[in-house]
Formats: structure tokens, sequence, C-alpha cells
């Protein structure tokens, strides 16, 4: 599959409670709902009900570290999805965040220095099956580390909740370990 | 084998495991508490599971909210309790027999050493200081461990932090996290890695201590950090486990990725600066800075120990007139113990407000929270803009002896002076 769109990239840490302020710690988990006010800390101007969304990104790039900070909360994962991100390509990404996105099927993808090679606007190609990122805007490109078998089979699943709804169901939840 | 890999290993039925991959592994207890327990408990409800894996294993803590700030979290207790009560969870530890959840786990024997144990809250990594692999997840993971007793893990990277020499005097576990916060910094190093304390240093340190280093490592962006149990280890859960367990420990031919030295000889009171926690400097270079607030609690330096050290100091003195100092002991059992102890009558004669336990500050919701131009000197374990409430307020965050000494003063003091 081969997603494309346009890229918002940050340099500087991009921390998860600047992605979801503390007055939505604790609403309920839901895509359309968590997107309205994502990155609201991260930048002011995105304190605006959809202003994130409404710039229309596809793709985040980041460096290290992306959405540190700890919080154990997973609206930083469904409020991206809500907004339309369908991968992050970062030098690092906080272990929490990660989970997350694996649990919800959102490509967090490891890849070195991909900050050096992304501006805020460009227009991004993504083969999830190449692992192979495109920046159409500059002509760069790199390849990415390829997706665990185990991350796919949960995506493919429609998420972690899904995938234990259905292993529940099939009573096949003793044969995950 | 590493301690960690032999947990990961034996609780997934395996022989070994290697680092980068993905296994599900039992899990022996799930905490969740007030903030984000009733999502969990609803995600769990959907999975159509029944009843939770054990209802003895299932460990519910009010600690954000208690007692509750406003009529929003009032409400939320409210429906929290209800939940808890819906699906009979035997160890639920509600106002009155209330403390930071992090605390609960260790303090009453829900988390064992060998085991795995996964808590919706970051800091669930103090569980490593009895030799438990403890790790935060969020509420998807929490809802299908408390139905199946299983949770998927990657297999961290090795890292092992080899600790030698003498503490000295005013030297506490804190300043050794700070300090290998400003050694590593964030920059992706020890980000989803096992962090083992081990050598003379740590053996040396009580519980306590290890809790807060233990505690800490999740602000280094690891997955764990982990002590191997000792005698001390048995003592401490002897009266309290809910379990049984054996021991466990590092093999002498264990892989690590990277085995750091440090000699806590020449350590000193530690100090990381506003914003940021990796920007650390020695108590020294911060020397008179002026602070209105103090504060001490949280499941990093809530615990007797340091609140003993805080009455030590503070013994017939008398706190600055220009600052607020409040502590906040990090659970009712440490309260009680404080009060037995004498030292709540100590702090209070020397100008010290206590709160009944609560995350209080440290999380920004209630009880003593910064506003604008506030500058606090804090015992916690994060000094991000806004976390303990207004983001024009400024946390320096230090051991409870530098918070302790420098309220006398109304500046930050270098405990070893004075």
């Amino acid at each position: 599959m081969i997603i494309r769109g346009k890229a918002w990239t940050s340099r500087a840490y991009v921390m998860s409670f600047d992605m979801v302020v503390q007055r939505f710690w604790t609403s309920p988990i839901d895509k359309t709902e968590n997107a309205k006010f994502i990155m609201a800390g991260v930048d002011a101007k995105y304190d605006k009900e959809n202003a994130f969304k409404d710039e229309g990104y596809t793709f985040i790039v980041a460096a290290h570290n992306f959405a540190g900070g700890g919080k154990s909360i997973e609206h930083c994962v469904t409020g991206l999805m809500g907004a339309g991100i369908r991968a992050v390509f970062a030098d690092s990404f906080a272990r929490l965040q990660f989970r997350n996105a694996i649990n919800y099927g959102l490509p967090f993808v490891t890849a070195p220095s991909v900050i050096d090679m992304v501006e805020t606007g460009d227009e991004l190609e993504y083969n999830l099956d190449t692992c192979e990122l495109k920046n159409l805007t500059n002509g760069k490109s790199m390849t990415t580390a390829p997706v665990a078998p185990f991350v796919a089979e949960v995506a493919e699943a429609g998420g972690l909740l899904d995938f234990i709804r259905k292993k529940i169901a099939d009573g096949t939840v003793a044969d995950l370990r | 084998m590493t301690i960690t890999e032999k947990i990961m290993a034996y609780n997934s039925g395996r022989d070994k495991v290697t680092p980068g991959e993905l296994v599900w592994t039992d899990v022996f207890s799930v905490m969740t508490m007030d903030y984000l327990g009733k999502e969990t408990f609803k995600l769990f409800d959907s999975l159509g599971a029944g009843d939770v894996f054990d209802k003895e294993r299932v460990i519910c803590v009010s600690d954000h909210l208690v007692p509750p700030p406003t009529p929003q979290f009032a409400t939320m207790l409210n429906e929290w309790r209800a939940a808890v009560k819906a699906h009979d969870i035997k160890y639920f530890y509600d106002l009155g027999r209330q403390g930071i959840a992090h605390q609960i786990m260790v303090e009453q024997g829900h988390v064992l050493p060998g085991k795995i144990s996964v808590g919706t809250d970051s800091h669930a990594n103090t569980y490593g200081a009895v030799g438990a692999m403890g790790n935060a997840v969020a509420v998807s993971d929490a809802a299908v461990a408390m139905a199946t007793g299983k949770c998927w893990f990657r297999v961290p990277e090795q890292v092992k932090f080899y600790v030698t020499g003498q503490w000295q005097p005013y030297v506490m576990a804190k300043d050794l996290s700070l300090h290998i916060m400003g050694m590593m910094r964030w920059n992706g190093h020890l980000i989803y890695k096992t962090l083992e304390y081990a050598g003379p240093a740590i053996d040396a340190l009580d519980i306590a201590g290890r809790m807060t280093l233990c505690n800490m490592t999740v602000d280094l962006g690891a997955k764990n950090g982990i002590i191997a149990p000792d005698q001390k280890t048995i003592d401490f859960l002897r009266p309290v486990q809910k379990g049984t367990w054996d021991m466990i420990s590092s093999d002498a031919d264990a892989n690590y990725e990277a085995i750091y030295e440090i000699d806590v000889t020449n350590l000193g009171p530690t100090v990381a600066r506003p914003d940021k926690l990796d920007d650390v400097v020695p108590v020294e270079q911060v020397v008179g800075t002026k602070f209105n607030k103090a504060f001490i609690g949280t499941c990093t330096n809530g615990r007797l120990e340091d609140i003993a050290v805080v009455a030590q100091i503070l013994k017939g003195q008398q706190v600055h007139p220009d600052v607020n100092f409040l502590l906040v002991p990090a659970s009712t059992q440490i309260y009680k113990d404080a009060i037995k102890a004498g030292y709540i009558e100590t702090l209070i004669d020397a100008g010290v407000a206590v709160d009944t336990p609560s995350c209080s500050a440290c999380a920004g919701i209630h009880t003593g929270v910064a506003g604008d131009g506030d500058v606090v000197l804090s015992a916690g374990n994060r000094n991000m803009k806004g976390r303990m409430g207004s983001k024009n307020a400024a946390i320096y965050l230090t051991s409870p002896a530098v918070v302790a000494a420098s309220a006398l003063k109304g500046e930050i003091v270098d405990p070893r002076r004075g």
C-alpha cells in the first residue's frame, strides 16, 4: 500500500503533554473528538477546534523522543489518527506512545535523520510494502526498517482491542503465549 | 541472561529471549487509578471477557484526584468507584486508605521479584526496586491485561549502571537519578531500554532509595529500571507479599549493550533546572536562586526515609517566611509512620503544611498547584512548563535534603554547607 500526502515537521522535542493538553487527558477515547485540539500545546495556533486537522497533513516527521514526557494517555495517537495522520517518522519515539501506536495500527517508523530530508508542507510518498519513503517535493528518499509481523497482524485486525476481542470470542486467548 | 531477560523468558514460557523480539508474557498484577481507571474498565467491558483475570491481582488506587478538587473530579471519582465496585475488585485503596499507586503496589506487596506488573501510569517503573519488571501502559493495554492476564512486550536492550563508592552525607538516590539524566540526556540513548542498577552503592541503598532510582528510569526514556532482590528485599516484602517468589539475578556473563560505571563518592547534591529534565547541574551552580514554594512528596520522594531527612534538617528551625512549604506523604501508611516517628510534629513546628496522601501538586491537578511567577523547588519527578499548574511557573527538581535546607534560607543552598 502507498500513502501520499503532506508532512508536518519538527526538530524540537514534540512532547505528549503538548500534543494533548491537560484539559483533555481524561477525555473518552474517540478519534474524531481527540483530534479536535491535537497539538494544542505544541503551537498556540493549534489551540482552536480542528486547527491542526484542517491544515491537512498525512505525515509527521520529527527528531528524537517523539511524544516523550511519559504520559500514559493514548489520545496522542487517536488524536493524530483522527486528524488524518497515517504515519510518523522520527529518530526515536517515546516508548509509551510507540506502544499505543502499535496498538492502534498507526505506523511509528524509526528513521534516523529523516528530519534532514523533509520540510513542513513537503509532499511525501511512503510505500508500506517496500518501506521506501520519497520526498516528492525535493526528490530525496530513504528506506526505513521493515514492520515486525506482530505489528502488521495487530494493524490488520484493526488494532489491539479488536485483535483481542476476536481471540476472546474464538476462545484462543490462551494461545497468545 | 540479565534479570530482565530472565523475567521475560520465564513469564513467556521460553528458554530465552533476545532484545528486539516481541513476546506475550503473563502479568502478575495490573494497576489502574482514578485518573484513567474508568476508561480502562470501559474498554475492558467492551472486550467481552466477563470477569477480570484475577480479582486479587487487579489493583485499584485513588491517587490523582483525591480529595477531589472540583465538582467535575468529584463526579469522575464517583464513576470510578462505581466501576471498581462493579468488577468486584479485592484491593481498592480509596480515600482513607489511599496512597500514590506506585507506592501502594510496592508497599503492600502487589509486585514481586521475577514477576511482571503493569500500571496505567508512567512511573510504574518503580516496581523494579524489588526486582519486578514494572511497566507503564495505557488504558487499552491495561484493559487487555485485565481480561487475559497477559501483555505484549518488545524485549528491551539491556544497559547496566554499575555504581560503586561511598554515599556522602546529604547525597541521596535522587541525586544519582538526576546525575544520570544529565549524563545521558534525552537523545534516544536509553529509550526503550532496561536500566539495571547494580554494585556496592546500590546494595547500600534502602528500598526507598531504590524506588526513587527505578521510578525515574521512565523519565530517562527507559522501558524498565530494575535492581536484583537481596536480603533487604526479602525483609521488606515478607510481611506484605501477595504471593510467593524466588530469588533472581543477572548471570555473570549476561550481555549488555552498554555498562556505565559511576562512583558516588564524588557525587554531590544535584539539581535539574526549570523546563528540561536533562538540564542538570551540581547544586553549587544554582546556589543563591530564590524560590517561593517548596514541595516534597510524589512517587519519587514521598517516603518515610525522605521525610526523615527533611525533619532532621528542619528540626528546631523555621521555614523562611517567603517560602510556602508543602509536604505530602506518598501513602497513608507512610503518613502514620511519620506521625509515630514524630516527624510530622517537627515539620508543623517548622512551618511546613502537611497534606493527606495523593499525587498532589506533582500532577498539576490539586493541592498546592503552581501559579504565574511561582518558582518551585520540588523533590518530584518532572519540571516541564505547566507540570505543576501554570505554564508561567519555574520548577527546579532536586532531593528532599536540598529542598529542606534551602527552605530555611529562601534560596537554594548546598545542604552540606547549610
